[in-house]
């Protein structure tokens, strides 16, 4: 067993509207993830994935708000420092964040350059202009990216070349923990693989020490990372290594998620979750028992009152149905 | 649309605009009923009447009397004649002709008086001050005189064929008439305009003239803004080059320019209210179009937009089915900014003298003309003018508020 | 650089249309009303003269002028013509001066007066819009209604408010005319001293006016941009909150540059107005002029001469834009 990179336990985030309604967007949600791996995240729209992504970083600001559970890097407790602390030696250096819509994460009227050097002056003020332009030209060089995109602006740049620049960006300060938020979700297909490349090349180098992929599209999952998380309504409902979890999931709504997605050639991902009917909760009030009971073809009426923490069935497997693995194996096996 | 609606009356600022917007147009509707008649009935012989309550001297003798012991009358009898600015003027005079005051206290009235009459002389002509000064202390001394000499005052009738006078009575400090016993009293809470008409009653007749040429303004840029930005956004292609080269043109020629050659070839003579109203309206779509045009196109891929296309639906279905719903808010929002620009057009147009013809409707920009032509500005008759200016303000204020409440309902970028 | 060309000669090829455009309207709008026009105009403008001979020879100046009996292509291009050449023709009002006299006198006190202002009030205004933005809470509550109800006070409505409140209440101004009435233009102290006394209150009451809907616009400009995806972004990457407002400022107050582009037209229109008020001797009391003395060719030369300032107001703004916003460089320059 290696290292643990990043450990979450029962993080709790919530965002505050400008009605004062909370929205429990991650409730409770525990993690590890080792040195040297991946783990994917997938799970339908509006589930929380992004907002477990930003709540990973440890800095919050509104309307996002932080609630309770801890997070820790490489050994350290991050939540319990303050956040100019947080801002000044983790962010970028420790834990470094991909945003979901990166095509617009670089400042149109900036030059990327200058965007670095703003970067390098709170993480490593002593470097010079030079020496910082040589590092970044270096690491662009590795990364497959040419030297002339530094003296452009965002606005500039390809779609696909936009991307590739904030994960180099990001990754600038070789942190021990990435989270990509649907890095690849709005390219084409040629800019997808170029992306998902890169990334396997900065764990293979060693710029980064593990990863966390954010996705709604599976199948990228089973090819990109070692281990896969299922998330509905703001909490994880199974965590399993990739291949088991696409060729044997256990929780119904992972078995549903599956189903809809492995059947279908690509062409028809938009409508993936047509196979499994109804909507996700409203995460203001959350219902009591098993969150995914009311969508659930396997639910019973005690479903809807007792929930279930996550618990281990096996290797590095867990899922949080109230159902015995059996039980459920056998509701499956019979449709 | 109920939850939106309760949005939307949730934002503070939507609210606070409605409330303004129904107060004012409550205000036209009501104010009539209570003071019917025709608004630009010359009320008042002569300019700028005050405002206030007007009380007819003729009935009032004529009405019964009482008799009140008020201990407070004489000093306030001298009071409005004896104003704190002629109390400094009258020491003004003392140094000008150089007489000693020593330490007269200015509050002092009797003090103030005795001195005065001892020294002043309608005769003398103190150096630098000039004609008017003189005319005024001249003025000042006869209305101190009427108050201070205690001649007595009688009713009389004249009698016609002798033209003798012949005494009812005396009037005494004491005699008093309640205003309900008087048969004509008048109340002009805004005073009367340059022509003598009572500006509250012209003012309410305004703001209808004026909201009404806001609507029919504001309509009719939305429609060819609207028409024109839907065709050019959905249809795209060489007819979207066309109409946005148009549109382009208009957005930097100044509708004003535009406004004032057309309002000025019609003539004045044709100028209705409805023909500014139409000519604002016709100067003023480009905005509309523009968005309505960024909006369509960003619609126009959409699946349930393309869903209908290969359905075969005919265009005039497929914008009133599957665009318009989408836009309505925003072209609601369009329409109350046209609303309110073009009754500042409207303002602006008759302050240059080419508003609607000036002897059948008043409007806001007309009274506001008249009042500065008249320079009631210069003279302070504030009554004339201010109350016009702020009823702009405030219609215009109260439909940007809403608009920017709508905006934050719709457009979720600009929440907090 | 070459994109660079390919913008300016787009832009100017769009001013010569517009301006090409606009002398066609000026010349054809009085021509569309029916009856025969120089009857119209001449009839209208004989009633402010008394010697028959000086009507007489407007009239058969402006047959000639009109050219009435030309077809209307060639009285177009005679009108073009004389346009170019700067010349207006005689003033009915003020014969026998020149219309280009008349607006030559004029013009150097509008422009003097309203680009200043409008300058200033455009800064003003996006600073307080900024600030509203950034600081929200109690500052925004005021900044914001304050400011909605000036820009809702139509210009000529400020005008006169600050006329009366500091002309005539106070007495620290005069209240009408561009110097004293008693003076002879000339480059004596005295005579600057007056000049600019009279000019407080018409650039101030432009000034507050041009404030209040640069800052509205700003506002929201700021509220969307601080909530784009790079802000987010640049503070993930632990970049100081003082850097990042920076950035926001920038691309918030870039467009106001269109912006102001864009709404020049309307302000100055209002600006003309409020010139009425104060009977500044600018091209605002030379329309004036031109209207109530039904002098033709003054009001026609007066309109040309503002569109014209107009179109080259926006053109400049248009330039320096290009050069300022690499993001007009990304969208106009590779079309
Ligand atoms: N700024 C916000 N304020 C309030 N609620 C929010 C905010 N952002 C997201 N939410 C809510 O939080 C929940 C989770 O949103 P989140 O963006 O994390 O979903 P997601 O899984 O990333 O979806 P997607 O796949 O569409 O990116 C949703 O119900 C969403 O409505
Ligand atoms: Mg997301």
């Amino acid at each position: 067993m290696g290292k643990v990179m990043l450990e979450v336990k029962d993080l709790k985030t919530k965002y505050i509207t400008r009605f004062k309604e909370d929205v429990y967007a991650v409730d409770g949600v525990s993690l590890t993830i080792e040195e040297g791996k991946s783990l994917g995240i997938a799970g339908e729209s509006g589930c929380g994935k992004s907002t477990l992504a930003l709540s990973l970083m440890g800095y919050y600001f509104a309307p996002l708000h932080y609630m309770s559970g801890d997070i820790i890097i490489d050994g350290r407790n991050i939540s319990s420092l303050d956040p100019d602390d947080i801002r000044k030696n983790v962010l970028g250096k420790e834990i470094a964040y991909i945003p979901q819509a990166a095509m617009n994460a670089l400042n149109p009227t900036r030059r990327i350059i200058r965007f670095i050097e703003d970067v390098m002056k709170v993480h490593k003020p002593e470097m010079t202009r030079p020496e910082v332009y040589e590092m970044a030209r270096k690491r662009f060089e590795i990364l497959g990216l040419p030297e002339k995109v530094l003296n452009q602006f965002a606005v500039e740049l390809s779609g696909g070349m936009k991307q590739r620049t904030v994960i180099a960006i990001s990754t600038i300060l070789s942190p021990k923990v990435l989270i990509a938020d649907e890095p690849s979700s709005a390219l084409d297909v040629t800019s997808q693989k170029m992306v998902i490349k890169m990334l396997r090349d900065l764990m293979e180098k060693g710029y980064i020490k593990s990863m966390i992929f954010i996705t709604h599209e599976l199948p990228l999952l089973y090819n990109v990372t070692d281990d896969i998380m299922v998330m509905y309504a703001g909490q994880i409902v199974e965590r399993g290594a990739s291949k088991e979890m696409v060729f044997d999931p256990i929780h119904p709504y992972s078995k549903g998620l599956m189903g809809s997605i492995i059947v279908p050639e690509t062409g028809t991902r938009e409508h993936e979750l047509i196979a499994i009917p109804g909507t996700p909760p409203n995460l203001k009030k959350p219902p009591a028992g098993c969150r995914f009971a009311a969508r659930c073809k396997f639910a019973t009426p005690e479903c809807r009152v007792y929930s279930m923490e996550m618990h281990e069935f096996g290797e590095g497997r867990s899922h949080r149905c109230r159902f015995s693995v059996e039980h459920l194996r056998e509701v499956y096996a019979n449709g | 649309m109920k939850h939106i609606l309760s949005q939307i009356f949730h934002t503070g600022k939507f609210t606070m605009g409605f409330c303004i917007f129904m107060g004012i147009l409550l205000l036209m509707v009501f104010y009539p009923l209570i003071n019917p008649g025709d608004p630009l009935k010359i009320v008042s012989i002569g300019t700028f009447a005050r405002p206030g309550t007007y009380i007819s001297l003729y009935d009032a003798v004529d009405s019964r009397l009482n008799t009140l012991k008020l201990d407070e009358a004489p000093a306030n009898r001298l009071e409005s004649v004896l104003k704190m600015e002629d109390r400094v003027k009258m020491v003004m005079w003392f140094e000008a002709v150089e007489i000693p005051i020593g330490h007269l206290n200015i509050h002092d009235t009797e003090a103030l008086l005795a001195l005065w009459e001892e020294h002043y002389d309608s005769t003398v002509r103190p150096e630098g001050m000039t004609k008017a000064d003189r005319n005024y202390f001249q003025r000042l001394d006869e209305s101190l005189n009427r108050v201070l000499v205690t001649k007595e005052k009688i009713l009389a009738t004249r009698d016609a064929s002798t033209a003798e006078l012949q005494e009812i009575r005396a009037i005494e400090d004491t005699d008093y008439v309640n205003l309900k016993n008087v048969a004509n009293v008048k109340r002009l809470p805004l005073g009367t305009d340059n022509f003598g008409r009572d500006v509250l009653k012209e003012l309410v007749a305004a703001i209808r003239t004026s909201l009404v040429i806001g609507l029919i303004a504001g309509t009719i840029a939305t429609l060819i803004g609207l028409t024109l930005g839907l065709i050019s956004g959905f249809i795209g292609g060489i007819v979207d080059d066309i109409i946005m080269f148009v549109t382009n043109i208009f957005t930097v020629i100044p509708a004003f320019v535009l406004l004032i050659l057309i309002s000025y070839s019609i003539g004045q003579d044709q100028r209705g209210p409805t023909t500014v109203a139409v000519v604002i309206g016709m100067t003023a779509w480009v905005w509309t179009a523009r968005a309505v045009r960024s909006q369509v196109i960003s619609l126009r891929n959409r699946d349930h937009v393309n869903l209908s296309k290969l359905s075969g639906h005919n265009l005039f279905l497929i914008i009133v089915t599957d665009i318009l719903p989408y836009i309505a808010s925003y072209v609601v929002m369009a329409l109350i900014l046209q609303i309110s620009g073009a009754i500042l057009a409207e303002a602006q147009l008759s302050m240059l003298g080419l508003g609607p013809k000036t002897t059948e409707v008043p409007t806001l920009g007309l009274m506001m003309n008249w009042s500065m032509l008249y320079t009631a500005h210069l003279n302070g008759y504030w009554w004339a003018y201010f109350p016009v200016l702020l009823t702009i303000a405030l219609i215009s204020f109260s439909l940007n508020l809403m608009n920017t409440g709508l905006d934050q309902v719709f457009n979720p970028t600009l929440r907090d | 650089m070459n994109g660079y060309r390919k913008y300016f000669g787009k832009k100017l090829l769009w001013f010569t249309i517009t301006f090409v455009v606009a002398v066609l309207l000026n010349f054809i709008l009085p021509r569309l009303m029916p009856g025969d026009p120089v009857a119209v105009i001449t009839a209208k403008s004989a009633q402010g003269m008394s010697e028959a001979s000086a009507v007489k020879e407007v009239y058969e100046h402006y047959a000639r002028e009109f050219g009435v009996n030309d077809p209307m292509f060639k009285q177009f291009i005679t009108y073009f013509k004389n346009a170019l050449r700067g010349d207006f023709g005689l003033s009915f009002s003020q014969y026998p001066r020149k219309v280009s006299d008349i607006i030559n006198d004029a013009i150097w006190w509008t422009v003097a007066l309203q680009l200043p202002a409008i300058i200033v009030g455009w800064l003003i205004g996006n600073t307080l819009g900024a600030l509203a933005a950034y600081i929200r809470k109690g500052f925004d509550k005021v900044i914001m209604p304050v400011a909605l109800f000036l820009s809702s006070l139509p210009p000529f409505g400020m005008a006169v408010i600050l006329l009366v409140l500091f002309a005539i209440k106070l007495e620290i101004a005069p209240t009408s005319g561009g110097y004293g009435f008693d003076m002879i233009p000339n480059f004596s102290w005295p005579f600057v001293k007056s000049v600019i006394s009279h000019y407080q209150l018409p650039f101030w009451s432009i000034v507050v006016y041009a404030t209040g809907g640069q800052a509205i616009g700003m506002r929201s400009m700021s509220i969307y941009e601080l909530n784009a995806d790079y802000v987010k972004y640049s503070r993930f990457l632990g970049i100081k909150d003082s850097k990042i407002v920076g950035y926001v400022f920038r691309n918030a107050m870039l467009p106001q540059i269109t912006g102001l582009a864009l709404s020049l037209g309307t302000m100055i229109g209002g600006a003309l107005v409020a010139e009425i008020i104060f009977s500044y001797p600018g091209l605002g009391t030379t329309l004036l002029a031109g209207i109530t003395m039904a002098d033709y060719p003054l009001l026609s030369a007066t309109t040309l001469i503002i569109t014209f300032m107009v179109l080259l107001a926006t053109f400049a703004i248009d330039i320096i834009y290009g050069f300022v916003d690499p993001r007009v460089k990304a969208a106009q320059f590779d079309e």
